[in-house]
């Protein structure tokens, strides 16, 4: 059985604060100004807001969020587990709201002081951030404690599967290095990159080194997802959510999915394609561009399998191509992704791949772009997002 | 300090960068052998081109050498710094900076960071001199002491015919003391020092208690499904294949390979040995742990490697198995 | 320490040093100040540390410095010449820490015949103490 959710929600708002890595102000006003900025990008007000979506791990309570941008009555309110994961699994949540008249306008936001406060490179500890104790009690002790460390381990035996290097990861950071010197939003505006700087920065977890790791930043994101009738009155055009899915597979841990047969592949993420591509009919070469989450340059290559841009084990070829390059055959993190423009768990994701249908990436490729994917975290339950123009 | 007061406060400390400290200094004494030796005492140093006239002589060096990082010590000002300036003493510059930042409440200093470069050896007889100026102050910072400053201080030495013989960059953090952090705290104590941490210890519960106290008598165990026999790790309350939630355990003969693996580098977490190499241990019996792979260099581990578990006290309060290259 | 003097060209990239484990004592921290000639209180009054905000005497930089150069020059051996060391301090050094000094040769300069060495002092209980760089010429010829 396929959902039948294409097409019956669009985004229409879109909004950011400031990234950076010291916003010397609370997550909660990070959530009420890139909430109000994404309901001023469509025209809507907050007494439009009928629903709300964020992460569980949001330190921002809905109640907060609508007494602080003036909300009146809502009538839904969820939240995804696993960190990035989440990201497009709340536009699951507002589709399905929308799609079922549960509610007409739903808000999607995340907003973290990720880099001046609780940094989740700091590691898991006797302090968990998320998840249970007892499950990082298996790492722990041994000293496998932060997200890097975690994906170093799928990452050392993909290449050996694979045969992938060393080269295919610095590209995939590279490409993103290249797209945020064009972005005046991105950590890494106007500051070149090269190899030489790639191979001698700090090692981080092997084969992972300082810049294969996604910026941890300070900031909020917010998009408004509507009915495709009311999208059509409203400020800017809408993006229609062409198909989404968020997936769990089988033997599934939280960012240690160690135990599978084999476990250099994300079957999570495998299922999310097959399940979003089925949903809107469209297939992987109806896809002109992407924002692929990449909190960690390799989960880039693992994605790219997934949704079928090239075959297992291709992924290298597949970017040392040059097909993630402005006029290559999928432009990809064109914002600089959160490997260089900033971590906000891939909603600034979400509002770079609207701004790809739109039509106004600061990188916007050449040619047109009726359908962008954008994908979440992985190593988590997962998926993705394909939008697409609305007629 | 209102925000007023601290744009005077800092008009004031700025029109201090690009001073000169305070004259050149001459070191109170010239480089020479007794405080080279006093210094490779401490610092536990046996290069025998500082100490060892015989070898030295024969070196390429040709006779001894001060240890290069001992270049500031040659010009500084020595015991006078301790005490507390008498009220109408003429201040050299930086000591009058100081003094203002003391006044505001910055009392902290703290060394954070230098750079030096190394022109030539040193060797006894020669006579340094340095010339000190005030290179930057930072904008306010917040910093895990407390809020500060970083005073940038440059120092170009030089010996006895005027040649250059050294740089360094120095640069200290002037700060208002935290007083509300835990080691503060803890300051005013006497017996609060704190204690090399442990290992994070897994925390135990209802469904993996047993394991990790089989891990504390020595025994690496691996759950069984009762009643179809499967076996499960991590620990597990139902079967996955069968849904019994009979189970009991077999005894691992911790014989593995390294299905894969990573060297943990950054951040370096106190109470862990590193170089550190987490491995996914495939055993023999079929399942897979996390340990870590120890007795051989961490770039000589590959995946396919066959490995030998040991289960071994770790520090204080931690059992754990590790694995060695069988 | 070894007394041959490592040459250039059987130094690679990637290679480690091996690690030196210094047990850090009142006497190591307060020795270090005075053979530096740093009489600044904090390095050897303990009640002029803890109105700091830290509960002992604790290390100076140039003692940290002395530290690192001894541990690459160990390596390089006493015919080596240090040509600069940069030094940066992250958590203090107290009396009973144990602090682990490593390193690993980053590059080299064919030309100026140096290497330089990136090098982390971490101490048992806070953390990285120091971290920084270290350039040393090595002998071209046996």
């Amino acid at each position: 059985m396929v959902a039948k959710i294409a097409d019956k929600a669009a985004i229409v708002g879109i909004g950011a604060t400031e990234f950076s890595k010291d916003s010397g102000r609370s997550e909660l006003s990070l959530a009420a100004e890139a909430v109000k900025k994404a309901l001023d990008d469509c025209g809507l007000k907050p007494s439009d807001v009928d629903g709300m979506v964020t992460f569980t791990i949001d330190q921002n309570e809905e109640v907060d969020v609508a007494r602080a941008i003036g909300c009146e009555d809502l009538k839904f309110y969820s939240r995804i587990p696993y960190g990035g994961g989440a990201a497009t699994g709340t536009l699951l949540q507002a589709a399905m709201a929308v799609a079922t008249g549960v509610a007409e306008v739903v808000v999607c936001y995340r907003a973290l002081n990720g880099r001046s406060g609780q940094r989740y490179s700091d590691g898991v500890s006797g302090n968990l951030i998320t998840g249970s104790a007892i499950h990082y009690g298996w790492y722990m002790p041994f000293g496998l404690l932060t997200p890097a460390s975690w994906v170093a381990m799928f990452t050392q035996r993909y290449m050996h599967q694979t045969g992938c290097t060393q080269d295919a990861l610095f590209e995939v950071a590279h490409s993103t290095r290249q797209y945020a010197l064009n972005n005046p939003a991105a950590f890494f505006y106007q500051r070149p990159f090269d190899r030489a700087e790639y191979d001698t920065a700090k090692k981080i977890c092997a084969p992972l080194k300082l810049f294969d790791c996604c910026q941890e930043s300070d900031g909020g994101c917010a998009v408004v997802v509507t009915t495709p009738q009311r999208a059509k009155d409203l400020r800017q055009p809408g993006v229609l959510i062409n198909g989404v899915a968020n997936c769990l597979a089988k033997d599934q841990e939280e960012m240690t999915s160690f135990y599978r047969p084999e476990i250099a592949r994300i079957p999570e993420m495998d299922i999310a394609a097959k399940e979003a591509y089925a949903q809107c009919g469209l297939r992987p070469d109806d896809i002109d561009a992407a924002v692929i989450y990449d909190a960690f340059s390799p989960i880039v290559l693992w994605q790219l399998e997934s949704w079928g841009f090239c075959n297992y084990g291709e992924a290298e070829a597949f970017v040392k191509a040059g097909n993630l390059r402005p006029g290559g055959r999928l432009p990809t993190n064109t914002h600089g992704g959160q490997l260089s423009e900033a971590y906000i768990h891939g909603v600034n994701g979400i509002m770079e791949a609207v701004r790809l249908v739109r039509g106004t990436s600061v990188n916007q490729p050449k040619k047109t772009v009726n359908h962008a994917l954008v994908t979440s975290g992985v190593g988590v339950p997962t998926g993705g997002a394909i939008l697409g123009r609305m007629a | 300090m209102t925000p007023e007061e601290i744009t005077a406060f800092e008009a004031k400390v700025q029109a201090y960068v690009g001073g000169e400290v305070s004259a050149p200094r001459t070191g109170k004494d010239d480089v020479n052998k007794a405080m080279i030796r006093h210094w490779a005492e401490v610092m536990g140093d046996e290069n025998p081109v500082y100490t060892d006239e015989a070898f030295a002589a024969t070196s390429a060096k040709h006779g001894i050498i001060a240890p290069p990082t001992m270049l500031l010590t040659w010009a500084m000002e020595g015991y006078s710094m301790a005490q507390t300036p008498a009220p109408d003493a003429k201040l050299d510059v930086q000591r009058e900076l100081h003094a203002i930042f003391d006044a505001h409440g910055f009392t902290g200093v703290l060394g954070t960071n230098t750079r030096t470069e190394f022109y030539r050896d040193l060797r006894p007889g020669d006579q340094i001199t340095s010339h000190q100026t005030i290179d930057s102050i930072s904008e306010r910072k917040n910093t895990a002491r407390g809020v500060g400053y970083f005073v940038e201080t440059v120092n170009t030495f030089t010996d006895q015919t005027g040649a250059k013989v050294g740089r360094q960059v120095f640069r200290v953090l002037k700060f208002q003391p935290n007083v509300a952090t835990a080691e503060a705290k803890a300051a005013t104590s006497d017996d609060a020092m704190p204690a090399a941490p442990a290992r994070i210890q897994a925390p135990r519960g209802h469904d993996n208690a047993w394991w990790w106290e089989a891990i504390d008598a020595g025994k690496l165990l691996i759950q069984r499904c009762k009643q179809c026999g499967t076996l499960r790790h991590p620990p597990r309350p139902m079967c996955g294949v069968c849904n019994s939630t009979e189970w009991d355990s077999i005894e691992s003969s911790l014989e593995g390979e390294v299905f894969s693996f990573t060297e943990l580098s950054y951040p370096k977490f106190p109470g862990y040995p590193y170089p550190l190499v987490c491995g996914l241990i495939q055993l023999s019996e079929g399942t897979r742990l996390v340990a870590n792979i120890v007795g051989c260099e961490a770039d000589k581990v590959y995946i396919g490697m066959k490995v030998k578990g040991k289960v071994e006290r770790v520090d204080d309060k931690t059992v754990l198995p590790n694995f060695y290259p069988a | 320490m070894n007394k041959t003097t490592r040459r250039f060209a059987s130094v690679a990239v990637g290679e480690k040093l091996p690690p030196l484990t210094i047990p850090l004592t009142a006497g190591l921290i307060i020795g270090g100040a005075i053979v530096s000639r740093d009489f600044t209180p904090v390095h050897h009054d303990k009640k002029a540390a803890q109105a700091v905000g830290l509960p002992d005497v604790f290390m100076n930089i140039l003692t940290s410095n002395g530290l690192m150069g001894r541990y690459v020059t160990d390596w390089a051996g006493p015919e080596c010449t240090l040509k600069a060391i940069d030094v940066k301090l992250g958590a203090p050094n107290l009396p009973g820490f144990i602090m682990t000094i490593s390193g690993e040769v980053k590059s080299r300069d064919e030309a100026a015949g140096t290497v330089d060495i990136a090098v982390s002092g971490d101490n048992n209980v806070w953390g990285t103490h120091m971290s920084g760089s270290v350039r040393v010429a090595l002998p071209k010829e046996a």
